[in-house]
């Protein structure tokens, strides 16, 4: 397929044409750009759902069942699952889709994406695969964060609503006073419900929330299993809410706010790797040995690179 | 395909066997050389499989079977690709295959079979030599 096929293609929903274009972006192929430039009007539609919390918590699960309330509701429905890169051996293993097995046979696009080394919980080229997932005429765009660490909170400058899913039994109380991940939640989610501990969890959680300052909207704590689906249709109803609390007024504002910084991070991004073209491979190793002898010091090798080229 | 990027591979057991340490041990290899390995787990249908292949745009399905359902799953997945016109991803198939058959299944499209005691070096570099 060339880029022409890919593009007519799109237009038609074509499946086999929106995965290859995942592929191109993932692969930062300057096909996907000139793509890209071409769909972007039809993009932007869906809502998005951000998934987060540790490794082993229960997010695909909760993707799955999340999906299967959301077909029922009459939504078309987009999954991206990251799963970590191997910082060794380049490879991943990525098996979100394992936990998916209701959502297939159901219309449900699921893409598995790895993370290709890319830090804070995402891929790094996250934000334009949802928009080629938009092509599929989904109304409903669910990201899961790879098994997240504390400050792996980049979810939430894509994502219009983000879970963030706890589980008992990780730590005590001060764990959840911590800044980072919790912050990010609109909707906290309690998962493992029918594990000992979760209602204390539950009650710290709760206590984290009354001690902040009051805001508008206060992230309700949802307890879920997903084992035996208690808890979902709850979970939903809190995201509609979520959902109906933004309105348009303020999920634009908050869009627009994030494409702003998208903005700023791409042209830094773009001038950065511009003028690493220009300075080239061979004068920054050349300096380092002269840093290695002593013969200039690191800060003064960095202005001399820069005033060269 | 152009291969810039990853070559991604997905990995399924198709049938009613449960045995998925021998499709655990080659997503650990395959992931071990570099590719991105989707492991789609147990008990996937012909139709999952297919359906999540095009999905998740992979080079290569990989089959593990040991049920001996192979000889329903094996034309009905080359069949479904054919229909979805994804016949560019390559299928390589391991498990118990008899030999004797292993000559009718190359000629239907799939290239290469690994039998039980393949090392795992072979099949990642049959895969990275097949992808072009």
């Amino acid at each position: 397929m060339n880029e022409k096929d890919i593009i007519k293609k799109l237009k038609n929903k074509d499946i086999r044409a929106v995965a290859r274009l995942l592929t191109l972006i993932e692969n930062e192929d300057k096909k996907a750009e000139k793509i890209l430039k071409e769909i972007w009007k039809s993009t932007g539609d869906s809502y998005i759902i951000g998934v987060t919390g540790p490794p082993g918590a229960g997010k695909s699960t909760i993707v799955d069942l999340l999906s299967k309330i959301a077909l029922k509701k009459g939504h078309k429905i987009g999954v991206l699952a990251v799963d970590p890169t191997s910082p060794f051996s380049g490879g991943a293993v990525l098996g979100d889709r394992l936990r998916m097995t209701s959502s297939q046979d159901t219309g449900i696009f699921i893409r598995s994406v790895a993370s290709r080394g890319h830090l804070g919980g995402l891929a790094a080229t996250t934000r334009y695969m949802i928009n080629a997932i938009e092509m599929l005429g989904n109304d409903l765009t669910l990201v899961e964060t790879v098994g997240a660490g504390q400050g792996d909170v980049e979810i939430v400058q894509i994502a219009d609503t983000t879970l963030v899913v706890e589980v008992p039994g990780l730590g005590d109380e001060v764990q959840a006073q911590k800044a980072g991940i919790l912050e990010i939640g609109d909707i906290l989610v309690v998962n493992k419900g029918d594990r000992p501990g979760s209602d204390r969890l539950s009650r710290e959680l709760q206590m984290m929330l009354s001690l902040g300052e009051e805001k508008e909207w206060m992230p309700p704590i949802v307890t879920t299993t997903a084992t035996t689906g208690e808890g979902f249709e709850q979970l939903w109803e809190e995201i509609e809410n979520h959902k109906k609390y933004l309105g348009n007024d303020k999920k634009n504002e908050m869009r627009l706010k994030r494409i702003n910084y998208e903005l700023q991070n791409q042209v830094s991004q773009k001038l950065f790797t511009d003028k690493m073209d220009q300075i080239g491979k061979s004068e920054i190793p050349n300096i380092a040995k002269d840093i290695m002898k002593r013969k200039i010091d690191p800060l003064s090798a960095v202005e001399k690179i820069i005033g060269n080229n | 395909m152009s291969i810039k990027g990853k070559i991604r591979v997905l990995i399924a057991k198709p049938g009613l066997d449960g045995h998925d340490r021998g499709a655990k041990v080659i997503a650990r290899a395959l992931r071990d050389s570099g590719m991105e390995v989707i492991y789609t787990g147990l008990r996937q249908s012909p139709e999952d499989i297919v359906e999540a292949a095009i999905q998740e745009d992979v080079h290569f399905i990989g089959l593990s079977i040991l049920s001996g359902a192979h000889t329903h799953i094996f034309p009905k997945v080359i069949e479904l690709l054919k229909e979805r016109d994804a016949s560019d991803i390559q299928i390589v198939a391991g498990g118990i295959i008899p030999d004797d058959e292993i000559p009718k299944w190359n000629k239907m499209g799939i290239k290469a079979i690994f039998g039980p005691g393949s090392s795992t070096k072979d099949i990642v570099e049959y895969i990275k030599g097949s992808v072009n």
